[in-house]
C-alpha cells in the first residue's frame, strides 16, 4: 500500500501544481488595450511612423502622383520591370480597382488616420492632440485628393462598426476645420522640420484652399476668390514669420543633411538612423542603372518633353553635387546622355553598351538599348554615409517654402493679380539660375511648378488643378508620346479598391469604374 | 471471446509471461525470426489443440516441453500472423511472415491502444519493418507513400529541410494543415524553435520540426485519419493525428544492437541551361555582339558536390519481469550536395518501464528523448530578388565566363559582367549560416491497476527546445546594399503535458465487452526568443562577424525579444467502445477543449464522434468461408477542431516599440474560436484466402467550417490591422482511398509481398466572401506578382493567372487572352491522386525491398523559369535550355509576365527507395544477426516537370496564407546510395 500512497501523493501534487486553469491569457511582450500604460505619447510616435509606409516608397502615394503625370514613368525593360504591369497602367491611365499598389496606398493612408485617432482617445495633452489631428488631416487630405471618398472612423472601440464616409467638399471642410483647430492650439510649436507645427498646418491648409474648387468639381474646377484670399493670407503669415527662406543650394534641401541649417523645409518626414526612418533611398534606387554607383534597379525615368522644359542654366536641371559627383561620378538632377565614374571613365550597361541615357523611352522597351533608355532623375543626393546599404538620413520633404511662395503666386494669378504673382515667380527663378519670365500664365506657372517640384509627389495634384491631367502627353523632340490619347474624366480619381468596396457598404465605386 | 483479448498489449504480454509451462515428455526448441531474419521476441508458441504454451525470448529462441504425440506448433504474435509448423525432430525454427493487415495487430490510438480488428475508425499502422529504408533526418519520411491519403512532401532537398504532411488533403485557408504528432502519448506543439528569420538574401526555408527524433528509434507510426479516431484530440485533431511509438526494451539478457550506414549523395535531376558552346550559338542567333568570354563553365557543378553520409545507431535493451529498458544513441552526419551545407544530429534516448509490488499492479513508464542537431544552411532563400540566391546565381551564370581568375581566386564583381552579377562561388564563400537545435522530451507515466480491468494512469511530459542561429554575409560580397551582415537568433520553447486517464475494460454481459477511457489533460505552451542583427562590419579574415557583433556601429545594430502569451489547453475526454460478440462494434468519443487562445465567449469547444463496425466474417453464414477470411464494414461521423492561430489573437493588443512608441497590433474578437472539421467516413476492410490478399477502401467527406482568418479591419484600421475571425465559409474535401496487399509468394524459403495504395482527393472552397491572394512570385521583373487565390467555387490555392497563348511569330512577344488584362482560374496545385507502391521480397537469406510514391493531377508553377532563366538574359546571363531548343522565335525583349506559360504538370512517380540485402546470420560467437544491405534513395523520378524535383513546395505565402506547388530556385534534391551493416552483440 506504500506505493499507492506514493502514487496518490504524486498525483495530488501534480494536480495542485497545475490545477484547473481559468484559461485567461496573459500578455508578456505587449500591452492589453485597457492597460493604463497605453498612452498618447507612445501612440503619437507610431502615428508619425505610420506615415512612412504610404509616403516613403516608390510604389505608394509617390507613384500615384508621379507615374500618372507628365514627369515620370516606369518602363518595362524586356524581362525587367514587368511587375504584372502595375507601372505601365499608372502612366497609361488604365488602372482598375484591383491595382495592388493603389489598393495598399488607400489602406495604408487610412492606417495613418487610425493611428492618429488612437492618440485622441487616450487623453492627450493639447500639443499631442494638435499633432495627431495634423497627421490625421494630412492622411485625409491625400485620400480625398486621390479617391474623393474617405472612410472616417472616430469610434475605435468596436472594429465591427463601419466607418462613415466623408467626401468631396465636405471632406475638404472637415480638414479645414481640423487644421484651424490645430493652428489655434497654443501649446503647439510654431515651426518644426520633422514634427507637426502651426506652419506645417498652415502649408497644408493652403493646399486644401487652393484645391477646394477641385474637390467640388474635378473636371471643371472654379477657384473662389475667398479661398484664394485664404491661401494668400496663410502664405503671408508664413512669409512674415521670418523663419523661412529659399535655399540657394537647390539640392541641399534634399540631401542627407537637409534638416540641418536649412530654412526652406517646413515639414518633412524624419529619417534618422536608429531613431526613425523609412525607405527614402528608393529615390535613387528606383532610377539608377545597375552599373552606377550607387547601384540601382534601373527603373524609372522622366520624359524628354519634361526635360526640355528646363533652360540649360537652370540649376534644378542637373548639377554636380559635392560628396556625390566627386566620389562616384554621379550627378544629381536629370541625368541625360553618357554617364561617367569619378575619374571620367565611360560607364557601360550590362550588354556592354555605353551607359548613355536616351531621350527616347517607351512603356515597353524591347531593343538592345533597353537598359539605357530614358532620362533618369536623382532628386535626393544619395546619402553615401548611410543610405547605400541602409536607411538614408535624407528627410523626405512634404512642404517647403518654395511651395508656399508658388501657391501664393498661383492664388494671386487666379484672382487676377498676375503682376504680383510674376514677381514672386521670377524671384524664385533667379535663385534657381533661370531667366525671368516675361509674363505669368497658368501654363507657364504649371511648368514652373514642374521644374521646382519634380518627383516630389505633387505633379498629379497640380496637373488636375490646372486642367491638364487628362491631356495626351506631348512627345519631346525626336521621341514618341508615351500616352497619346486623352483620358476619360474618371481618371481624375482612382478607383475605390475592390478590397475595401467588398467589406464596406458605406463606400461606392467612383464614377466610370463601376 | 475472452476478456484478455481486450486488454492493452502491455498487460497482455505480462500476463502471458506469467503462464507456466508444464512438465512434459519431449522438449522442443527453436528460434523465431521475422522475414528480415531478426529474432522476434514475445511470440506465443502453443502446442496445437492444447493450452501448452511458452514465449520466445529476446533472441527469438524458445524451449517448450510437448507431449510425445504432439505434431503441430502454433506461433502467434502481435504484428504477425498466426502460423503453424509441423514438429519434426527436436528443433523447429520459423520465419514469421508478416502481414501488414493482420487482425490481431495492435495499433496505437488516442490515449490507449486497440486491436486492429476492434477498430471502428480509419487508422493505418506502419511498423518499423515496413518503414521506408535509408537515412532520414526526421520520422515523417519513414511513411512517405505508405498510407493511403497521407502525403508527405519534402519542401526542399536540403538536409534537415522541412516537409509538408497532409492527411486527406488540406482544409485550412490560413490556419495550419499539419497533423498533430503524438510521441509516446505526448502531443507535440507542432512548431520548431529553429529560427526562420531571413537574411539580406531573403526568407529562409524552414526546418523540419520532427528533426529531433531519431527515426531508428521508432517502432511504429499510426495514422489516425477519420473523426472516430481523431475526435478524442478535439481542437487539435482536425488535420489528422500521427502517433509515433518509440522502440521499447524487451525482456531478456542485455542485448546490443548496432547499425551503421554510409553513403554518397548526388544531384537527382538537373535544370537544363545552356553550356558554353550552346550559349555562343544562342548569342549569334540573337545577334548579340557581347557576352562571349570564351570559356565553357558549368556553374551548377561548381557549387555542388558528392555528399557523404554516415549514420550510426546503437542500442542496448534488456530487462526482466520487473523492469525493461532500452538505451540508444545515434549519430547522423549528412553532407548536403550543395557545398557548405549539411545536417548533423546526435541523439540519445532512454525508455524504461517498471513494475512494482508483488502483484505488479503499480507500474511506471519513463521516456527520455534528447537530441542536438546542427544544420548548415546554404545561401538559398524563398524569395530572392533580382540578384538571386545561390542556385539562381549558378543557373544564371554566363557559361562562357570563368568563375575564377587566372590565379585561381574567385571573381567578385567582374566589371564586364556588371557589378550586380554575383559569382555563386563568392556567395558561398561570403556566407555562413548555422542553426543548432537542442531538444529534450521527457515523460514519466505511473499507473496503477485498481482492479483487473480498471487502470488509472498519469502522464507528465516536458518538451524543452532551444534553437540558435548564427548567420553572416561578408562585406566584400557584391550584393546590392551589402556592407557585412550578421545575426544571432535564439528561440526557446517549453511545452508541458499533464494527463490522467482511467481505463475500464469490463465484460458487461456474456456477449458484450466494453472498453472505456475517461481523462483530463492540461497542456501548456511557452515560447520566447530574442535576436540581434548588425551590419557594417570591418572584415577580419577568419573572424566570423557574429562573434564580433560589437564591431558594427551602434546605429547599425538592432535587437529584439519576444515572449508570446503562454497558451494553455484544458481538456476532458472520454471514449467507450462496445463489442457485441465480435460482430458489432460501437465507439463513441467526446472531448471538451478549453483554450486560452479562444475568445472570451467561446472558451470551450466540444468535439463528439460516433462510429460503428460490422465484422461480417464473424457472422455464421461466413464463418467457415475459405475464400473470404475477413470482411468488415465501418462507418463514422465526428467533429474535430483546428486552433493553429497565434496566442493573443483574440485580445486587443498594443505593441511596445522603441522608446515611447506604442502601436495597436490586434483587435479583440471575443467570439474567436477553432475551425470545425466535420468528417464522415465509410470504410470496408477485406481479406481473402487466409488474408493472403488484404485491403481496405474508404470514402470520406470532410467539411471545414468557421475557417480562421486574420482579416483586415475595414479601413481605417491599425497597420498590423488584423482581427482574427472565423469566416462564414466552408472548405469541402472528399475522397476515396484504396489499399491492397498481396502475398504473391508465401512459402518457407521465399516470400514476396506487394502492396499499393491510392487516394483520390477533391477540394473546394464554398461561400467565401471576397478573394485572398497568395503564391507570391519572386525575381527580376515580377515584383509584387501573385499566382494563387483563396476564392469560392475553386480548390484551395487555385492558380489565377494570365492565359498564355503562345509567342507571336512576328514580334516574338508573348500573347495572352484579352491581352493579359484578364486573369483566369487556371488549375490547382493540389494533387488529385496520391499513391504508393511497395514490394518486399525474401529468398532465404536474401531480401529486396522497394518503395515508390507519386502524385498526379497537380500543376506546379515554375517561378525559376518565369524570372531566373528568361530569354532576356541572353548576352548577360544564362537561359533555360528549353528556350534555346524552342527555335528562337521569342524576342529577347519579351516581358516575362506571370502566366499559365509557367504552369507545368507535376505528376511524378519516384523510386523512393530500393534495398537489397543479405542476412549473414551469426559471425563467430560475438556477432549475431549480421545483415548487410545496399539502399538507394530517390533513385529516379519519372516526371515531365522541368525543375529539380516535382516534389517541391517553396514557401511563397502572403500574410500567412500558405502557397502550394511553387518552385523557385530551391535546394536541389539528391539521390543517395547507402551501404548498411546491422548486427547484434
Amino acid at each position: 500500500m506504500k506505493y499507492i500512497k506514493i502514487l496518490t501523493a504524486l498525483v495530488g501534487a501534480s494536480v495542485l501544481s497545475f490545477s484547473c486553469t481559468k484559461l485567461d491569457e496573459k500578455l508578456r511582450d505587449s500591452l492589453q488595450d485597457e492597460s493604463s500604460t497605453v498612452n498618447a505619447a507612445g501612440l503619437l510616435q507610431s502615428a508619425y511612423e505610420a506615415m512612412n509606409t504610404p509616403l516613403m516608397d516608390q510604389s505608394r502615394v509617390w507613384a500615384a502622383q508621379e507615374h500618372t503625370s507628365d514627369e515620370a514613368l516606369g518602363p518595362t525593360r524586356g524581362p525587367d520591370w514587368d511587375d504584372n504591369g502595375v507601372w505601365r497602367v499608372l502612366h497609361a491611365h488604365t488602372w482598375n480597382a484591383d491595382h495592388a499598389f493603389l489598393r495598399d496606398t488607400y489602406r495604408e493612408l487610412l492606417q495613418v488616420q487610425f493611428a492618429a485617432t488612437s492618440v485622441l482617445n487616450r487623453n492627450p495633452t493639447g500639443d499631442q492632440r494638435a499633432q495627431a489631428r495634423f497627421i490625421r488631416a494630412l492622411s485625409t487630405y491625400y485620400v480625398l485628393d486621390m479617391w474623393d471618398q474617405v472612410p472616417y472612423r472616430t469610434d475605435l472601440s468596436d472594429y465591427g462598426k463601419l466607418p462613415l464616409t466623408i467626401k468631396g467638399s465636405a471632406a475638404a471642410d472637415t480638414i479645414i476645420s481640423e487644421l484651424n483647430a490645430v493652428i489655434a492650439e497654443a501649446s503647439l510649436a510654431n515651426a518644426n522640420v520633422i514634427k507637426a507645427s502651426k506652419d506645417g498646418a498652415k502649408a497644408l491648409l493652403m493646399k486644401v484652399y487652393l484645391n477646394r474648387g477641385v474637390y467640388a468639381k474635378r473636371d471643371a474646377p472654379t477657384f473662389a476668390p475667398a479661398d484664394m484670399d485664404k491661401v494668400i493670407s496663410l502664405a503671408d503669415e508664413i512669409i512674415n514669420s521670418g523663419r523661412y527662406s529659399i535655399n540657394p543650394s537647390y539640392f541641399q534641401t534634399f540631401a542627407a543633411d537637409n534638416s540641418i541649417a536649412n530654412k526652406e523645409i517646413i515639414y518633412s518626414l524624419e529619417n534618422t538612423v536608429g531613431v526613425r526612418g523609412g525607405n527614402n533611398r528608393f529615390y535613387w534606387f528606383c532610377t539608377l542603372h545597375y552599373n552606377q554607383k550607387p547601384s540601382g534597379w534601373n527603373g524609372f525615368t522622366t520624359l524628354a518633353d519634361f526635360y526640355d522644359k528646363f533652360e540649360a542654366s537652370d540649376l534644378r536641371r542637373s548639377q554636380a553635387y559635392p560628396g556625390v559627383t566627386n566620389v562616384t561620378g554621379l550627378r544629381v538632377g536629370l541625368l541625360e546622355g553618357q554617364q561617367f565614374d569619378q575619374n571620367g571613365t565611360v560607364l557601360k550597361d550590362r550588354k556592354a553598351n555605353n551607359l548613355a541615357f536616351t531621350r527616347k523611352v517607351a512603356l515597353k522597351e524591347s531593343g538592345n538599348d533597353l537598359e539605357i533608355t530614358g532620362i533618369r532623375v536623382v532628386k535626393y543626393p544619395p546619402d553615401f554615409a548611410k543610405g547605400i546599404d541602409g536607411n538614408a538620413e535624407n528627410e523626405l520633404v512634404l512642404f517647403r517654402y518654395a511651395d508656399v511662395l508658388l501657391m501664393k503666386a498661383e492664388a494671386l494669378l487666379r484672382k487676377g493679380s498676375a503682376a504680383a504673382a510674376l514677381t514672386i515667380v521670377n524671384n524664385l527663378r533667379s535663385v534657381r539660375g533661370a531667366t525671368p519670365l516675361g509674363a505669368l500664365t497658368t501654363d507657364n506657372l504649371l511648368a514652373e511648378r514642374g521644374r521646382e517640384f519634380y518627383w516630389e509627389g505633387w505633379r498629379r495634384n497640380d496637373m488636375i488643378r490646372f486642367g491638364k491631367f487628362l491631356d495626351p502627353l506631348p512627345a519631346g523632340a525626336g521621341t514618341t508620346s508615351t500616352r497619346s490619347t486623352k483620358s476619360g474624366t474618371e481618371r481624375l480619381l482612382f478607383a475605390i479598391p475592390n478590397q475595401q468596396l467588398s467589406v464596406n457598404p458605406n463606400l461606392e465605386q467612383n464614377p466610370g469604374y463601376q | 471471446m475472452t476478456q484478455k483479448r481486450l486488454l492493452p498489449v502491455i498487460v497482455m504480454s505480462f500476463l502471458l509471461l506469467a503462464l507456466q509451462t508444464f512438465a512434459q515428455q519431449k522438449s522442443i526448441s527453436g528460434k523465431v525470426t521475422d522475414n528480415t531474419g531478426a529474432p522476434v521476441a514475445g511470440v506465443t508458441v502453443t502446442v496445437k489443440g492444447t493450452n501448452l504454451a511458452t514465449q520466445s525470448a529476446a533472441d527469438g529462441t524458445y524451449r517448450l516441453s510437448v507431449p510425445e504425440n504432439a505434431s503441430t506448433l502454433v506461433f502467434s504474435a502481435v504484428g504477425f500472423g498466426t502460423q503453424e509448423a509441423g514438429i519434426t525432430g527436436n528443433e523447429v525454427n520459423l520465419s514469421l511472415a508478416s502481414t501488414s493487415a493482420n487482425l490481431n495487430e495492435v495499433v496505437v490510438v488516442g490515449y490507449g491502444t486497440a486491436r486492429k480488428r476492434d477498430l471502428t475508425g480509419a487508422v493505418a499502422s506502419v511498423k518499423a519493418k515496413d518503414f521506408n529504408q535509408g537515412v532520414f533526418n526526421s520520422p515523417d519520411q519513414l511513411i512517405q507513400g505508405k498510407v493511403a491519403g497521407v502525403q508527405v512532401q519534402n519542401n526542399s532537398g536540403a538536409p534537415g529541410g522541412g516537409s509538408s504532411i497532409s492527411i486527406r488533403g488540406i482544409t485550412s485557408i490560413r490556419s495550419g494543415n499539419s497533423p498533430l504528432i503524438v510521441v509516446d502519448g505526448v502531443p507535440l506543439a507542432g512548431g520548431t524553435t529553429s529560427p526562420g528569420n531571413g537574411t539580406p538574401l531573403g526568407g529562409t526555408p524552414g526546418d523540419n520540426p520532427l528533426n529531433f527524433i531519431n527515426p531508428s528509434d521508432i517502432a511504429s507510426m499510426d495514422v489516425l485519419k477519420d473523426a472516430s479516431a481523431t475526435a478524442i484530440f478535439g481542437s487539435r485533431g482536425a488535420n489528422g493525428v500521427i502517433m509515433i511509438t518509440t522502440k521499447k526494451g524487451q525482456t531478456g539478457a542485455p542485448k546490443i544492437e548496432f547499425s551503421t550506414s554510409v553513403g554518397v549523395s548526388s544531384l537527382l535531376k538537373r535544370i537544363d541551361v545552356l553550356d558554353g558552346d550552346q550559349y555562343r550559338s544562342a548569342l549569334k542567333k540573337y545577334n548579340q555582339t557581347s557576352g562571349d568570354y570564351g570559356q565553357n563553365v558549368d556553374a551548377l557543378d561548381e557549387i555542388l558536390r558528392t555528399g557523404f553520409t554516415q549514420n550510426y545507431n546503437f542500442a542496448v535493451t534488456g530487462g526482466n519481469e520487473n523492469g525493461r529498458y532500452r538505451v540508444s544513441a545515434g549519430y547522423l552526419n549528412q553532407e548536403g550536395i550543395v557545398k557548405e551545407s549539411g545536417f548533423k544530429k546526435y541523439s540519445a534516448n532512454l525508455t524504461s518501464s517498471f513494475k512494482f509490488t508483488e502483484s505488479k499492479r503499480l507500474g511506471l513508464d519513463f521516456n527520455l528523448l534528447t537530441s542536438n542537431t546542427a544544420t548548415d544552411l546554404a545561401p538559398i532563400s524563398n524569395d530572392a530578388g533580382f540578384q538571386g540566391s545561390l542556385i539562381g546565381t549558378a543557373l544564371q551564370w554566363n557559361p562562357t565566363h570563368a568563375l575564377r581568375k587566372a590565379n585561381d581566386s574567385i571573381w567578385i564583381s567582374d566589371p564586364a559582367l556588371g557589378q550586380s552579377t554575383i559569382n555563386p562561388l563568392a556567395l558561398l564563400a561570403a556566407h555562413s549560416d548555422r542553426t543548432v537545435v537542442n531538444t529534450v522530451l521527457g515523460s514519466i507515466s505511473p499507473y496503477f491497476k485498481l482492479t483487473s480491468n480498471l487502470e488509472v494512469r498519469m502522464l507528465y511530459a516536458a518538451n524543452y527546445q532551444n534553437g540558435q542561429r548564427k548567420s553572416e554575409i561578408r562585406n566584400w560580397l557584391n550584393l546590392q546594399g551589402n556592407n557585412g551582415f550578421a545575426q544571432i537568433i535564439n528561440n526557446t520553447s517549453l511545452n508541458q503535458t499533464l494527463n490522467y486517464t482511467l481505463n475500464w475494460t469490463p465484460q458487461l454481459t456474456k456477449n458484450i465487452n466494453m472498453s472505456g477511457v475517461v481523462g483530463y489533460e492540461y497542456l501548456k505552451f511557452d515560447n520566447k526568443g530574442q535576436g540581434q542583427t548588425a551590419s557594417r562590419f570591418i572584415d577580419y579574415p577568419g573572424i566570423a562577424y557574429y562573434n564580433i557583433m560589437g564591431n558594427a556601429p551602434p546605429v547599425d545594430r538592432s535587437i529584439y525579444s519576444y515572449a508570446s502569451p503562454i497558451s494553455e489547453l484544458q481538456s476532458y475526454f472520454a471514449r467507450a467502445t462496445f463489442n457485441f460478440g465480435d460482430r458489432f462494434l460501437l465507439t463513441g468519443t467526446f472531448r471538451a477543449d478549453g483554450s486560452t487562445k479562444f475568445g472570451a465567449n467561446n472558451k470551450y469547444g466540444y468535439f463528439p464522434s460516433v462510429a460503428g463496425a460490422w465484422n461480417i466474417t464473424n457472422e455464421g453464414f461466413l464463418r467457415n468461408n475459405k475464400t473470404l477470411s475477413n470482411l468488415k464494414l465501418r462507418a463514422s461521423w465526428g467533429q474535430t477542431g483546428n486552433q493553429e492561430f497565434p496566442a493573443g489573437a483574440s485580445i486587443k493588443r498594443v505593441g511596445i516599440g522603441q522608446g515611447a512608441n506604442q502601436v495597436v497590433q490586434n483587435f479583440t474578437n471575443p467570439d474567436l474560436k477553432w475551425e470545425t472539421n466535420t468528417m464522415t467516413n465509410v470504410g470496408i476492410d477485406f481479406g481473402f484466402i487466409d488474408n493472403r490478399l488484404t485491403g481496405s477502401a474508404e470514402w470520406f467527406q470532410r467539411n471545414t467550417e468557421d475557417p480562421i482568418f486574420a482579416r483586415d479591419v475595414v479601413a481605417p484600421g491599425p497597420a498590423a490591422g488584423q482581427v482574427w475571425s472565423n469566416l462564414p465559409a466552408t472548405v469541402a474535401n472528399s475522397g476515396f482511398e484504396f489499399s491492397l496487399n498481396y502475398g504473391l509468394i508465401r512459402n518457407s524459403n521465399m516470400q514476396w509481398n506487394i502492396g499499393g495504395n491510392i487516394a483520390f482527393l477533391k477540394n473546394e472552397i464554398k461561400d467565401l466572401n471576397g478573394a485572398y491572394e497568395t503564391g507570391a512570385l519572386s525575381g527580376q521583373g515580377i515584383s509584387g506578382a501573385t499566382s494563387q487565390r483563396m476564392v469560392s467555387g475553386q480548390p484551395l490555392n487555385v492558380y489565377y493567372l494570365r492565359q498564355f497563348e503562345g509567342i507571336d511569330k512576328t514580334t516574338g512577344q508573348s500573347q495572352y487572352t484579352d491581352d493579359g488584362n484578364t486573369l483566369f482560374y487556371s488549375g490547382s496545385p493540389n494533387p488529385k491522386r496520391i499513391y504508393g507502391i511497395t514490394s518486399d521480397f525474401t529468398y532465404n537469406k536474401f531480401f529486396a525491398i522497394m518503395n515508390m510514391n507519386g502524385a498526379a493531377g497537380q500543376l506546379l508553377y515554375n517561378n525559376t523559369a518565369n524570372s531566373v532563366l528568361v530569354i532576356g538574359n541572353i548576352g548577360t546571363r544564362n537561359i533555360s535550355q528549353a528556350l534555346f531548343d524552342g527555335g528562337g522565335v521569342e524576342s529577347a525583349a519579351n516581358p516575362i509576365a506571370p502566366s499559365t506559360r509557367y504552369l507545368e504538370k507535376g505528376d511524378y512517380l519516384k523510386l523512393a527507395n530500393l534495398t537489397v540485402g543479405y542476412r549473414l546470420g551469426s559471425l563467430g560467437k560475438a556477432f549475431k544477426n549480421v545483415t548487410v544491405s545496399l539502399t538507394g534513395q530517390n533513385l529516379f523520378v519519372i516526371t515531365k516537370f522541368s525543375g529539380f524535383d516535382p516534389e517541391v513546395n517553396v514557401d511563397k505565402s502572403i500574410n500567412g496564407i500558405p502557397s502550394r506547388g511553387i518552385e523557385y530556385i530551391p535546394y536541389p534534391s539528391a539521390r543517395t546510395v547507402l551501404l548498411g551493416i546491422n548486427f547484434g552483440l
